[in-house]
């Protein structure tokens, strides 16, 4: 389909990156912002800028009426949604559809189809993919139990509709199994506008290692390696790496080809990822996929030297990948690290406040995507992502000890962030024996 | 612009210490400068555009929403509303178009129309200046 003018549907380092792949594509481009973002100066950078609404991201960002109207008068042909926001909205997809708008990323089928977790898991089963032990959460207070003792201690209640982490409780006995099912669900239906739950066995400690795949409208699925998400705070990532630390060849090459066979058959287009779980004895499981660019892209581009944002657009305009498996190979090691406006010695309270740039991170390797600017109010309505803090190695040593130096030259006053457990993280033993698990963070506070 | 407003810019600027005050009304612009001690020479002029300046006894009506704006509700009939006229609670202004939705928007309280600041059919953001009333 061709386009020639891309409306930018969010905003903070997404949208700039989202405007800086238009640019390089020759396309026009439409900046959307709240009052709260006008003196965002990447507007700047887009062909036009458009205030759509007040700060509050219900009445702005997240306001189909105000994106679709927006997009109507600006004359736009196509949307990119970045992350969060309206990005994995099927509904949003649809509107899309039905005012002939292009939407950068999958068709409202599959958005659906990946939207429901329980249907998703269902369809990687179907093609031989391993999934853990689970099953639906029944109404009835006796089939519960009963499912919860087939399954198996310790297990997570998660939200059909959720993922990221929406509407997620662990549960570690049959005591605390109608409690857990109570507020997931009472949860799912705030965060996910649905109720629906299933429970799924817990694996003690794993790794999280997800895949980036890209699809096209012919059917063909590309992956473009594995990236390691396993250090986490409460299932939101700190720390992602690509490609996966210690990870056994045969075990690397069974998750690219679970991520393809995953992705074909939900008739994935566009770039997704598809998200596994990985056991201490070898075992891998999948968990969800994600229907959109991840906030961790940037270590794939690093290592792989392709333009994810960019293939999202060329994909969305001829329908047919450009690039072929065989032709892509990657390169070094590449860790990133997110420098959140969250205080971690007060338990990661959001820090809100004016920032004040006294020196930012660059040369060799270092790759920083931010919308940080002088005098940039930090706000409370948004997320606290600040910055993406790339260091890129000829191997993972040397992406490590560039990190830390990155780290100690990202130096901001005005809100508390993540900078220096950040840098306690990289120069941990732990860390740098890669020794890594979702508990990474919970032995190191304690 | 009436003599009374004048007035009111020159007090402004001598309360506020200012070396020059200026003031757009669509095509017109009025400046009023006053140089002698206290005043720091070099600096920018302080640019008060109509919308914002309450001196000259106007407050704004602006955009609830992001849209196409339509001072009429049809393309061969009279405006809503015509500079000069009385508005009360609860007068249609303007018609903004959403997504093929026709959103009727409202005066809040009684003026007089002063000026219409936005063309028939032109596209308007959300928090844009649409008319200047005098309250009434």
């Amino acid at each position: 389909m061709t386009f020639h003018k891309v409306l930018v549907a969010n905003r903070g380092e997404i949208a700039l990156r989202v405007i800086e792949a238009c640019r390089e594509s020759s396309l026009e481009s439409v900046a959307l912002y709240s009052e709260a973002d006008a003196a965002m100066p990447y507007l700047r950078l887009a062909s036009e800028s458009l205030c759509i609404g007040p700060a509050d991201p219900t009445r702005s960002y997240l306001s189909i009426p105000a994106v679709m109207s927006a997009a109507e008068v600006a004359g736009a042909e196509a949307i990119h949604p970045g992350y969060g926001f309206l990005a994995e909205n099927p509904h949003f997809v649809e509107v899309c559809e039905e005012h002939g708008l292009v939407f950068i990323g999958p068709d409202s089928r599959v958005m659906k189809l990946v939207g429901n977790k329980l249907a998703a898991r269902e369809k990687a089963a179907s093609v031989g993919v391993p999934v853990l032990p689970g099953a639906a959460v029944p109404t009835d207070e006796k089939k519960l139990r009963a499912a919860a003792e087939r399954i198996g201690y310790p297990l997570f209640v998660k939200a059909v509709f959720g993922g990221g982490g929406r509407g997620m409780r662990p549960v570690q006995s049959a005591d605390g199994l109608t409690d857990a099912v109570v507020a997931a669900r009472a949860e799912a239906q705030r965060a996910c506008g649905d109720p629906g739950l299933y429970l799924e066995q817990a694996v003690t400690n794993p790794r999280h290692v997800e895949v980036q795949v890209l699809g096209d409208r012919t059917g063909r699925v590309i992956h473009l390696g594995e990236r390691e998400c396993s250090i986490q705070r409460r299932h939101q990532k700190l720390i992602e790496e690509a490609p996966a630390p210690h990870l056994d060849e045969v075990l690397r090459k069974d998750l690219h080809r679970a991520a393809l066979a995953t992705a074909h058959t939900l008739g994935y287009q566009n770039a997704g990822t598809v998200e596994f779980v990985l056991d201490n004895d070898g075992g891998f499981y999948f968990i969800e996929m994600n229907a959109r660019i991840q906030v961790e892209h940037p270590v794939s581009e690093v290592i792989v030297g392709v333009n994810l944002v960019k293939e999202q657009i060329c994909l969305a305009r001829s329908g047919a990948l450009a690039i072929s498996q065989e032709a892509l190979d990657s390169r070094g090691h590449a860790i990133e690290c997110r420098i959140n406006a969250e205080d971690p010695t007060r338990g990661f309270l959001p820090s809100c406040g004016r920032i004040e740039i006294d020196e930012l991170p660059s040369g060799n390797g270092v790759r920083l995507d931010t919308h940080l600017h002088n005098g940039m109010e930090v706000s409370p309505h948004y997320d606290s992502l600040l910055a993406k803090v790339i260091a890129w190695g000829r191997d993972r040593e040397e992406a490590r000890t560039r990190m830390y130096t990155a780290l100690e030259r990202f130096r901001i006053r005005g809100v508390a962030t993540t900078r220096s457990l950040m840098q306690e993280i990289v120069s941990h033993p732990a860390f740098r024996d890669e020794r890594l698990g979702t508990d990474f963070l919970d032995n190191l506070t304690t | 612009m009436e003599l009374g407003e004048l007035r009111e810019i020159i007090k402004l600027l001598k309360e506020e210490g200012l070396s020059e005050i200026t003031v757009w009304e669509g095509e017109r612009r009025v400046t009023v400068r006053q140089e002698g001690p206290g005043v720091a020479s070099g600096e920018a002029p302080v640019v008060i555009d109509t919308v914002r300046n309450k001196a000259a006894g106007a407050t704004a009506v602006s955009a609830p929403l992001v849209g196409t704006f339509y001072r009429r509700p049809s393309p061969d009939a009279e405006p809503f509303v015509e500079e000069g006229a009385q508005v009360e609670p609860g007068d249609t202004l303007c018609i903004i178009e959403a997504m093929k939705v026709m959103n009727e928007i409202k005066a809040e309280s009684a003026g007089r129309l002063r000026q219409a600041l936005v063309e028939d059919g032109e596209a308007v953001e959300y928090g844009q200046p649409l008319f200047l009333f005098e309250p009434t």
